[in-house]
């Protein structure tokens, strides 16, 4: 069980790195807040492998299959971290780690029951069968090359936007 | 790999302090990065966790083979194919024989500074590879023809008009010197190379042996695309990049990014085990792992092994008074700063690198801030001796610190060495066209009757 603290940590250092982050309570919030989250986008990837990703209620005419071109990339997350205001995916259970990576919109729908408070936590639950690929998301892409003048959104997603259900 | 000319570091950094415009970037860009660690650091219990990533990155050191062979073991069976190179040239033929064997022409490339320091790119491209860099600031660096002139920010020297100056005219962009526009430009350019590269190569930050994985964080989401989206992924790894433990990783999280540039933690890491498995939808088809010696195993014997517990995170160079005002590109290295100072005479000899030895004060702000613990003040001075002990100083250098050397040991040779230096004080300065001498003090003209210990 998730702490009133640990999700309160978690918001606060999500938002801290540029994440927009709404908090919901139960189904039909969920699909109301996600339907929000897509309301400007051309077309959206949804892995539809979880039972929350399976009851979203995306449109049919925005679905798409081709995660590289489409404009939102909408999924649940492994587990979230309060400690860095981290998402955390792994390509357990077929999930495309790197859906989430290319359009420029990620949202992320993370239990409240999955955020662990310290990142110590979460490596007790990651291991000890390790998946291909497990990727901390610590609010959108963003560099600083350039006179080290913030800019977000260089290869990855210029918005996250995390629901916490 | 003695590829670096010698003695020009006096001469480059000469020439950096008259360049006005590299002075402001440097200084704008290394008190940001320091402020923003200060920042990042407060109110964390900060000493203990490097306290704790200091005890593990010396059990490296101490168990280093054995790590290796277990790092190999995992990843191996985590179906990654591991190769060793003893030095830059195998290293270089290893991948160039890689991506010959998968027929790949096209590769896509994230930040790795033991693929500067082998000189990876260039062998590649003599090969047939086109090869681009897809970090932000190593792509500006790499489309300029220059090489990175900080290991985390390669384009810091460069400023924004620069910038856009080189994208006008590389890539055709209409000129803009706007961040956003020029980093929107990168974007474009770079996904399209990312989504037909033949392979990605990338390096790693960390490498935990028990499950033979590899660590990368990055702020643009380069890395993950070079580790995920080509076929064939290659990692380059210098051998020191191994830990014991996946479950090491959180100090390293919570120590790395804070110590580089202030974050909580980079937008993104990757840890990456092997390749795509069954029922799995992300992963390489086929990932080789080069574990780099190219001198480790020495430095490993060496008085200066700590060295190697770097895990490159720049916060030495960013708080170094020297490198700020003069930059990377002056110390004639793959490595700038402390840490540069230090690696690249060991990695590269004396005989090229020994001038950067006084390309430091000794304050120590380098060692404050190291999140390993890395003793860099100790291990520079430790070098000026050696450099002395070795030979490799100038020979008048090498006269004037003897003669200090023989007045600490003996008090017979200290009374000749005073006549000796007293007689040829005159000579020696007519000789001294560089002025070496003025850093020495001159020879007493009479004892003070002190008796030496």
């Amino acid at each position: 069980m998730t702490s009133e603290h640990a999700l309160e940590r978690f918001v606060a250092n999500a938002r801290s790195v540029a994440a927009e982050v709404t908090v919901v309570e139960g189904h039909s919030e969920v699909v109301a807040a996600a339907r929000e989250a897509i309301r400007v986008e051309s077309s959206v990837y949804c892995p539809e492998l979880s039972d929350l990703e399976k009851r979203l209620e995306i449109p049919e005419e925005l679905r798409t299959s081709d995660f590289a071109n489409a404009s939102a990339c909408i999924e649940e997350a492994f587990a979230a971290v309060a400690e860095t205001g981290s998402l955390v995916w792994t390509s357990r259970a077929g999930k495309p780690v790197q859906a989430g990576l290319l359009p420029p919109h990620h949202i992320a729908i993370v239990d409240r029951n999955r955020i662990f408070a310290t990142l110590d936590e979460l490596f007790v639950q990651l291991g000890p069968e390790t998946p291909t690929n497990i990727t901390f998301e610590t609010g959108p892409s963003r560099t600083a090359d350039i006179e080290l003048t913030l800019t977000i959104g260089v290869h990855g997603p210029e918005r996250l936007t995390i629901l916490v259900a | 790999m003695n590829a670096a000319p010698t003695h020009t570091f006096r001469a480059q950094a000469a020439r950096a302090l008259q360049d006005r415009a590299l002075r402001d970037s440097m200084q704008h860009a290394t008190s940001l990065f320091v402020e923003k660690r200060a920042d990042g650091v407060s109110g964390l219990p900060i000493e203990e966790w490097r306290d704790r990533a200091s005890e593990i990155r010396t059990y490296v050191l101490d168990h280093l083979w054995e790590l290796l062979e277990q790092f190999t073991a995992n990843a191996t069976a985590a179906g990654a194919v591991v190769h060793y190179a003893a030095d830059g040239d195998e290293a270089r033929r290893t991948v160039a024989g890689i991506l010959r064997d998968h027929g790949a022409r096209r590769v896509v490339k994230a930040k790795s500074m033991v693929t500067e320091e082998i000189h990876l790119n260039a062998h590649l491209e003599q090969d047939g590879v086109q090869v681009v860099e897809t970090d932000l600031g190593e792509y500006i660096v790499q489309i300029a023809d220059e090489t990175p002139s900080h290991i985390l920010a390669p384009a810091i020297h460069k400023n924004r008009r620069q910038i856009g100056a080189l994208f006008a005219e590389k890539l055709g962009f209409p000129y803009s010197e706007n961040p956003r526009e020029l980093t929107q430009m990168a974007r474009s350019v770079l996904r399209e190379e990312f989504l037909h590269a033949d392979a990605g190569i990338s390096g790693a930050n960390l490498a935990p042996a028990d499950t033979g994985s590899i660590v990368l964080f990055t702020n643009e989401g380069n890395g993950r695309m070079v580790t995920t989206l080509p076929k064939l992924h290659i990692a380059v790894l210098s051998l020191e990049k191994v830990i014991p433990h996946f479950s090491d990783l959180p100090v390293f999280i919570r120590l790395l990014p804070r110590s580089a540039t202030g974050q909580i933690l980079s937008s993104y890491v990757s840890v990456v085990t092997g390749v795509r498995k069954t029922g799995e939808a992300t992963g390489a088809e086929h990932m080789h792992l080069v574990l780099v010696d190219n001198g480790r195993s020495e430095i490993l014997k060496s008085g200066f092994r700590e060295i190697l517990k770097c895990i490159r995170c720049s916060a030495c160079m960013n708080v170094c008074p020297v490198y700020r005002i003069i930059g990377g590109h002056a110390y004639g290295s793959t490595y700038p700063g402390p840490m540069g100072i230090v690696l690249s005479n060991l990695l590269d000899g004396m005989a090229v690198h020994h001038e950067l030895l006084d390309a430091s004060t000794l304050c120590g702000a380098c060692v404050e801030v190291c999140p390993v613990r890395v003793p860099l003040t100790e291990l520079i001075a430790g070098l000026r001796e050696r450099k002395v002990d070795y030979g490799m100083a100038d020979t008048r250098e090498r006269l004037g610190m003897a003669s200090f050397g023989l007045a600490a040991q003996s008090p017979r040779l200290f009374g000749l060495g005073q006549r000796l230096g007293r007689a040829f004080w005159p000579l020696l300065q007519r000789l001294d066209r560089e002025q070496v001498l003025q850093r020495l003090p001159a020879p007493v003209a009479r004892t003070f009757g002190r008796r030496n210990p």
